[in-house]
């Protein structure tokens, strides 16, 4: 007992210690501002700090802005959340924030959580550039990079109409409502879909990124209307759970499924013929525009407050356009 | 696993005599952690003077410990009784929904706003009894199910775990509130008092009392003798259905207090998050010395245990290491704090 507390005064200590060294470090150089520790010369560094780790979409766009930075000469750093989630992704934000970057590229994971964090960065005279998604308030952003999901989502029911000549029952696989970029490929889902006479909607199903439950959702409507017509994913992991859900239900090819996104598994899906048509980003061109506006707001130049990206639809045969537009983390 | 053979930590006599090897293994066992902390505080100032040891810097890296570590100390009263809370997290945003709603339904405002409320601090302090007493409610509940029911608390807190966070979405319909009051979000939220962001005070006070509740009241006592043997306290008089009841209370009640903070911290509910705070707020008060099996357990160890991880995600972001690794490095952190929790009571018991 007497030793532990012994250790835990000299910790207090130490720690203070450390507490104090900081402090004064800071205090002596107050121009600190805007180049980095131990970094001399121009500040060109860069962070990106993307929606989650371990995602193709965004492996991806980390994938184009390494490529586009090497080549512009910019430092870049990229960081990330294990969940897509505001409340990790705070201190994700706030570490970038101590880091001092010139520009911070940022995948804000929810429009208002993240504004007064990012609020903070622009604060230090950071340039800020959000990408994929977007703040509640973006009057603090240099350039938004987006891509229109609600005419991606109109995409998705045009490619179902004609799949499925204009009749049948459809179902909607989604993330609960909250992520704004699904909830817009929703919208411009049903708001097509509604155009379409001869089409009964069943309305949306939602799984979290889990395509076990979006499996079971699936054989689950099946059984409640067997004469089930189209699927839309709106994202990956709903795809693969729904092409695992219909080879269950024997359904495959006969019930038209289309999705967002190219991540290889639906590329897969598609060439297999289990999917019928991808609506597909472009997360590596999103990553290079990033870089490239990145670059000309530590130049000073003029960049346009609203980029959007391509969406491109991928029909069953196109194997070389699939190939083209599949999420590869090959870098 | 062996419950039975464990001697209560205070009749364990000091070793009169120690070797040199012997008083390194305590050391090791007893502040080794708080070492850990200080190592990583002092590589990463050396390698990144200028950004991570900025005051801007440890003030945010403290702010975004201070949410989980009022959750953690919850879970540590639980996990010194040799139960455990998998709910908390739930708990939180259950609670964090109820109490923004009752602000918003209060300050006259449709539930569909979006951005800030300008409600007063009356309607404020409503909230936060609103968001306690939920989080209390859901604690209730786990401590009636553990203290009074055979299942496992294990079972217990997974079931509440889905319940809260269903009810959270039915309330909702899966739609995070917006409209959060402006006075909260500007004082409490971002706010700071003497240069000390609020949440942090807020923090500090729940790990005070709770460390000075842990040591000097009766309520430690029987939950640290609840942990330890749960026969031999009651047979001691311990009145131990009723203990564990006030635990997972408490737990509640602190989840539901960190639904509070977090509404202030993120002007939004954040009803897709939170799902990792439950083994978050585990791995921490283990990696503070709390053993799983009860009976053992510190307040500073937890807040410690709270600090690591975070300290480890920022700093290795500031550094730039791929943000892989740091999920590496918390894995591997917390297997050999439990390992050296092992010798510890391999020791113990031996002597």
């Amino acid at each position: 007992m007497k030793h532990r507390s012994i250790i835990v005064l000299v910790g207090i200590a130490a720690l203070s210690l450390t507490a104090c060294t900081t402090t004064a470090g800071d205090g002596g150089s107050p121009t600190g501002g805007a180049t980095g520790g131990g970094r001399s010369g121009d500040n060109t560094n860069v962070a990106l700090v993307l929606g989650t780790s371990g995602s193709p979409f965004y492996e991806a766009m980390a994938c184009g802005a390494k490529a586009e930075a090497e080549k512009l000469g910019l430092t870049l750093e990229v960081s990330a959340a294990a969940q897509f989630a505001a409340d990790a992704q705070v201190p994700v934000v706030n570490a970038v924030t101590a880091s001092k970057p010139a520009v911070a590229a940022v995948v804000p994971t929810d429009a208002q959580a993240l504004q007064a964090p990012l609020e903070s960065l622009v604060q230090t005279g950071a340039k800020l550039i959000t990408v994929d998604q977007t703040l509640a308030d973006p009057s603090i952003v240099d350039s938004a990079i987006v891509t229109d999901n609600v005419e991606g989502g109109k995409m998705a029911a045009q490619e179902i109409n004609t799949l499925i000549g204009g009749q049948g029952k459809v179902l909607v696989v989604t993330q609960p409502p909250g992520s704004t970029a699904q909830d817009q490929r929703v919208e411009g889902f049903e708001t097509e879909l509604a155009t379409y006479p001869g089409i009964e909607y069943l309305g949306p199903q939602y799984a979290s990124n889990d395509p076990q439950k979006v499996s079971q959702i699936i054989t689950a409507t099946l059984s409640a209307h067997p004469d089930l017509a189209a699927v839309f994913a709106t994202n990956d992991q709903g795809a693969i759970g729904a092409i695992t859900g219909l080879q269950q239900a024997n359904k495959t090819g006969e019930v038209k499924l289309v999705a967002y996104d190219a991540a290889t598994a639906e590329v897969d899906g598609l060439k297999n013929g289990a999917i019928q048509a991808l609506i597909a980003q472009n997360p590596n061109e999103e990553g290079v525009v990033a870089m490239q506006t990145a670059k000309a707001l530590i130049d000073g130049e003029e960049v346009e407050k609203d980029i959007v990206t391509d969406l491109v639809v991928v029909r069953a045969g196109e194997n070389d356009k699939a190939d083209k537009y599949e999420y590869k983390a090959n870098c | 696993m062996r419950l039975t053979d464990e001697s209560p930590k205070a009749v364990v006599p000091e070793a009169a005599e120690q070797s040199l090897s012997e008083r390194w293994r305590e050391r090791l066992g007893g502040g080794w952690i708080l070492l850990l902390l200080v190592v990583l505080l002092a590589v990463f100032t050396i390698l990144r003077p200028a950004q991570f040891a900025t005051p801007f810097n440890l003030s945010t890296l403290a702010t975004d410990a201070a949410i989980l570590l009022v959750v953690a100390i919850g879970q540590a009263f639980v996990i010194m009784t040799a139960g455990i809370d998998l709910s908390v997290g739930s708990v939180l945003v259950f609670s964090s929904v109820t109490s923004a709603l009752t602000m918003l339904a209060l300050s006259g405002e449709s539930t569909a706003t979006y951005g800030q409320t300008d409600a007063s601090w009356g309607v404020i302090a409503i909230g936060l009894v609103v968001a306690v007493v939920s989080g209390l409610a859901w604690g209730l509940i786990n401590g009636l199910l553990v203290s009074r029911t055979r299942i496992p608390a294990l079972i217990v807190t997974l079931g509440t775990m889905g319940m809260a966070l269903g009810a959270a979405q039915v309330i909702t319909n899966g739609q995070d509130v917006r409209g959060i009051p402006a006075l909260l979000v500007t004082w409490v939220g971002s706010g700071q008092l003497a240069g000390i962001p609020v949440l942090i005070l807020v923090a500090v006070v729940v790990a005070v009392v709770a460390a000075v509740a842990l040591n000097k009241t009766r309520f430690g006592t029987w939950t640290l003798a609840t942990g330890s043997n749960e026969e031999a306290a009651r047979r001691s008089g311990v009145k131990v259905r009723a203990q564990l009841l006030k635990v997972y209370a408490l737990s509640g009640a602190l989840a539901g207090l960190a639904g509070m903070m977090a509404i202030a911290r993120f002007s939004t509910t954040t009803i897709g998050g939170h799902t990792q705070d439950n083994l978050a707020t585990i791995s921490a008060v283990v990696l503070g010395g709390t053993s799983l099996f009860g009976g053992v357990g510190t307040i500073l160890g937890t807040v410690i245990g709270v600090f690591i991880p975070v300290i480890l995600l920022n700093g290795f972001i500031i550094l730039g290491i791929p943000p892989f690794w740091q999920t590496i490095a918390m894995g591997a952190v917390l297997v050999v704090a439990v390992y050296i929790d092992q010798m510890k009571r391999k020791k113990k018991t031996l002597s």
